[in-house]
């Protein structure tokens, strides 16, 4: 026990030491003296041979391991004062490695979530889905198929080895209270297993569930048995009347478990003969499946293209003349395209953020470092060995490491948690749930602190390298000597400046395309519209007459409520597309197919939206109620379509009205009126030619109502539904917002995240690097006070003096700028062809109106 | 005093350290100035080389120290070998033999 004996009496040891050496050096005194020399020769030939005594103390002291503990603990201590002694560089450099750890983690995390492993499904990587495509127009595609069609397909293929479909169903829950629209979806047989997921509660769909005669059941959705009941255990086993059947709660599926985005799944077998509703687009089913070990997207979109060309003979109606299968991963179905690339962009800026905060960091030390030359000069002279003043650092790069890290976790969770709150509704899958990444927050860490050891080691290294008598002289008093020595700092300061000018063009990017988004002439007005759809009990509304029995009243029902200025039908969510059909106009000759969009929809449709009419009129109310004939059209459709001959009064004929459920025999309708273009396919794409008839011309497609208020749009939900209730209680609307809500969700939302984003990263890579520049020139410019004081002394004005220092810091930013501005506009290309994609219309609305916009072919 | 320093190799101080040390107790001084008289002020050890070993031998329990008083009545650090020491001092002065007998051969016969 001698060692912790030491350890105790330290002080006895460093006497001991001390007298020992002493001992040797009197002795070699006493030796001179009897050799005859005088004493005070002797003394002084002794203390010269015996050299620097602390020195060899220190190196004696150093084969004590007791020692160490001592030392790391005084290091540990001067750390803590020397950084004390120079707050204002240990929180920048703090701030700035917490910065750049954070704000990557968080990024890289969200991006890992969203993109990379998105779903918490069995190899969710083999997932794919199918997509039929007409070769003839680019756009146009359906994701859906007929049951038989999804059958054929499993029975034929060779290249899937499970396959699920599902099919999406308005359902309307009678309690007792009043009724609540939910999603709801039907699943085939082994979906659970398929997706291999447990139930959260109670049990999942069982094969047994889809025998005929089996009792009606269905499982809950996580969030919505949280949200809406309360996550209530004892309603397992209850029963509930949905779209009056009455249905028994099985279980709560997984909290992750969201394919389809339905609140509620009921077994329905494919095979069954009949589905739910008539509709025309209800009958097609989604479809997921699994790819066999070993086979590519490629490969299996080419054995589906074989078997599409026998469907094609089957089901004739369903198939465009040129087509194409693609099958593709089902992440990237989920996944808008242009969300990704903006992950993508947040993810190289991020990058960028945290290049530009380890530069920073790096900088400072070196600045740091330089001016502590003398400092560690000295230290060496009185006997500090290499490693000794390595130690000293290493310490002192321990603090900054450590305390940088924790502030970057911080920063980290933060940035997850707030991001998870902000990223808006529809950008990512439902499935997804954004946390904080721990091998991302690892690698962060790993950079930043090897940044600072790497960096905070240079002064140890300068030390040892240089020579003492030249460092001691040197006390920045050199005019011009430190050139060699601040490259490094310089290049740092260029490269930040060039990274930092990059993230602010991004971000200008960015708030251009955001603003030219804004800037895009709606030709409707969205403010007090209140919106929402009507699902409408398949069984009791088929025809035009039983649907036109519920409308006529309602609409004549909501125009009488005060603070109701118009109420109108509508048959899709404006400004966000309508139904296509082949057009034909006579007299009118063409080789390629001619297409519009058009809506169904009553008299005061114009009024609600307040869209101008250039030519004729709108439909009265009795034109509507006698189910005529007759359109109005948009200007694109008149240019396009009739050139420069006046429309009005002429014939146009919808073709697709022929293939509705409640199809029309005769489809040819008279122009009655002009209005001016009003978007129709949300704000970035091209506008279509757009027609509008009377609702009442059919019984099939979804409907909604369309309401202009005098005052707050939200204000009047309450009494919009009681209308609805009065006119039939089976009925409720679903998704009651206003217009303004729902532009903001499909197409400003995501802009507005990535604008936001994209300009925090831009202000804090200015803040760094603004940091940056100040303190290298701070640096150099103290350095150069002795010679700033002699130019002075000799006559230098107080601008030469400016100018000469100015000069040094403007060619650094310079250097930087033209570097970014190249930088900038090679990127400038890329960010352009993804910019416009930070947009909404792949934010498909068709999830908000699914029947309405669901592209068929 | 010698003409040219002559550096130690690495590890013979060590081993010329334990060798004086075997002859029985004595003090760091002592030993410089044994090393320096035997080979005829060939070594002339540095203090600052002296010290620091004797520390490590110490720390690694080849060498013992005490505290006793000298002839003229002043207190020194008297090292002594340890039975670790002893065989420690065994392998080098081996190693060393096996060393120069080495090196003895490839002068004599690579002419």
């Amino acid at each position: 026990m001698r060692w912790l004996r030491r350890l105790w009496h330290r002080s006895l040891t460093e006497r001991r030491l001390d007298s020992e050496l002493q001992f040797h050096l009197e002795q070699q005194i006493a030796d001179y003296v009897a050799s005859g020399l005088p004493p005070c020769e002797a003394r002084r030939r002794a203390s010269l041979e015996f050299g620097g005594l602390e020195r060899f103390k220190e190196e004696c002291r150093e084969t004590h391991w007791e020692n160490h503990v001592e030392i790391l603990a005084r290091d540990f201590r001067v750390a803590l004062r020397g950084l004390a002694r120079d707050r204002r560089f240990a929180f920048i450099a703090i701030f700035a490695l917490a910065l750049g750890i954070g704000a990557s983690t968080a990024i890289f995390s969200v991006v890992d979530n969203a993109l990379l492993e998105p779903f918490p499904y069995k190899d969710s990587r083999h997932l794919v889905t199918i997509r039929l495509h007409d070769q003839d127009q680019a756009d146009r595609w359906r994701g859906a198929f007929l049951f038989a069609e999804i059958q054929d397909i499993r029975k034929q293929n060779h290249v899937f080895d499970g396959m699920v479909a599902n099919l999406e169903d308005d359902i309307v829950y009678s309690a007792g209270d009043g009724n609540l629209q939910l999603g709801g979806n039907f699943v085939s047989s082994g979906t659970f297993e398929f997706f291999g997921v447990a139930p959260f509660l109670g049990r999942s769909l069982a094969a047994a569930d889809y025998q005929p005669g089996a009792p009606p059941v269905f499982v809950l959705r996580h969030a919505t048995w949280v949200g809406k009941f309360n996550s209530d255990p004892s309603l397992i086993g209850k029963t509930f009347m949905l779209n009056g059947v009455s249905r028994t709660l099985v279980g709560i599926a997984a909290p992750r478990f969201a394919w389809g985005g339905a609140d509620l799944r009921m077994p329905r077998g494919p095979d069954e003969p009949k589905v739910l509703r008539e509709g025309d687009f209800a009958r097609h089913w989604g479809v997921v499946a699994h790819l066999k070990p070993g086979v590519t997207a490629h490969e299996a979109s080419a054995d589906l293209n074989v078997i599409a060309q026998g469907l094609s003979r089957v089901y004739a109606k369903e198939y465009p003349k040129h087509f194409a299968m693609e099958v593709l991963s089902f992440g990237s179905a989920v996944l808008s395209p242009r969300f990704r690339n903006s992950l993508y962009v947040f993810l190289a800026a991020v990058g960028l953020l945290l290049l530009i905060g380890c530069g920073n960091v790096a900088n400072l030390l070196l600045a740091r470092a330089a001016a502590r030359k003398k400092e560690f000069a000295v230290r060496a002279a009185l006997g500090a060995s290499r490693f000794r003043l390595v130690r000293q650092l290493l310490a002192e790069s321990f603090l900054l490491a450590i305390s940088g890290a924790m502030l970057g976790i911080f920063f980290a969770w933060a940035g997850v948690k707030t991001l998870a709150a902000v990223i808006p509704d529809f950008t990512i899958a439902s499935e997804t749930v954004i946390e904080m990444n721990g091998a991302v927050l690892l690698f962060a860490l790993v950079v930043g602190v090897s940044t600072v050891f790497l960096f905070g080691l240079v002064p140890a290294l300068q030390a040892s390298r240089c020579d003492l008598h030249d460092s001691l002289r040197d006390t920045g008093k050199g005019v011009g000597r430190t050139v060699g020595r601040s490259g490094l700092r310089n290049a740092v300061i260029v490269l930040e400046v060039a990274l930092s000018l990059t993230l602010l063009f991004t971000a200008g990017r960015f708030m251009r395309s955001f603003v030219a988004l804004q800037e895009v002439p709606l030709g409707l007005r969205i403010d007090h519209v209140l919106t929402a759809r009507m699902p409408l009990p398949a069984a009791r509304y088929k025809t035009a007459a039983q649907l036109t029995s519920f409308f006529r009243p309602l609409l004549a029902r909501l125009k009488s409520v005060p603070g109701i200025a118009f109420a109108a039908e509508t048959s899709t969510l404006p400004p966000y597309g309508g139904i296509r059909s082949e057009v034909e106009v006579p007299g009118k000759a063409h080789t390629e197919k001619w297409d519009t969009l058009f809506q169904l929809c009553s008299e005061d449709y114009f009024s609600v939206l307040r869209i101008q009419f250039l030519d004729g009129r709108s439909f009265t109310e009795a034109e509507v109620n006698d189910v005529r004939k007759v359109a109005v059209i948009n200007q694109t459709f008149r240019r396009r379509y009739f050139g420069d001959e006046n429309p009005i009064g002429r014939r146009i004929q919808l073709k697709e009205l022929k293939e509705f459920s409640d199809p029309l025999n005769d489809t040819w309708f008279e122009v009655i009126g002009v209005v001016a273009d009003v978007r129709n396919q949300g704000l970035q794409e091209p506008l279509w030619p757009e027609a509008w008839i009377p609702y009442t011309v059919t019984g099939s497609f979804m409907r909604g109502i369309l309401v202009r208020t005098t005052n707050e749009p939200k204000s009047m939900i309450k009494a919009v539904g009681k209308e609805i209730w009065a006119t039939d209680p089976s009925v409720a609307m679903a998704q009651p917002e206003t217009l303004e809500y729902f532009l903001n969700l499909f197409t400003f939302a995501q802009p507005r995240f990535g604008l936001w984003l994209v300009t925090i990263f831009a202000a804090i890579g200015l803040l760094l690097v603004t940091i940056g520049v100040y303190s290298v020139i701070a640096y150099t410019t103290s350095r150069r006070t002795h010679e700033i004081g002699i130019r002075i002394a000799l006559g230098a004005a107080r601008a030469d003096v400016l100018n000469m220092v100015l000069r040094k810091g403007l060619q650094l930013v310079l250097a930087g700028i033209a570097i970014g501005l190249a930088v900038s506009f090679a990127l400038s290309r890329l960010i352009i062809s993804q910019l416009w994609g930070v947009s909404a219309t792949t934010v498909s609305p068709s999830s908000r109106w699914p029947s309405c916009s669901l592209p068929l072919v | 005093m010698p003409q040219e320093k002559v550096e130690f190799l690495k590890g013979t101080l060590d081993m010329l350290i334990l060798k004086v040390v075997a002859a029985g107790p004595i003090h760091g001084y002592a030993i410089s100035q044994r090393i320096q008289q035997i080979s005829k002020d060939f070594f002339q050890v540095p203090q600052g080389s002296l010290y620091p070993a004797l520390h490590r031998l110490e720390e690694q329990d080849w060498l013992e120290a005490q505290w006793k008083d000298t002839s003229t009545g002043r207190e020194a650090k008297f090292y002594t070998l340890t039975r670790k020491g002893r065989k420690q001092l065994e392998t080098e002065v081996l190693n060393w033999e096996r060393l120069s007998d080495a090196v003895a051969l490839i002068l004599r016969t690579a002419e």
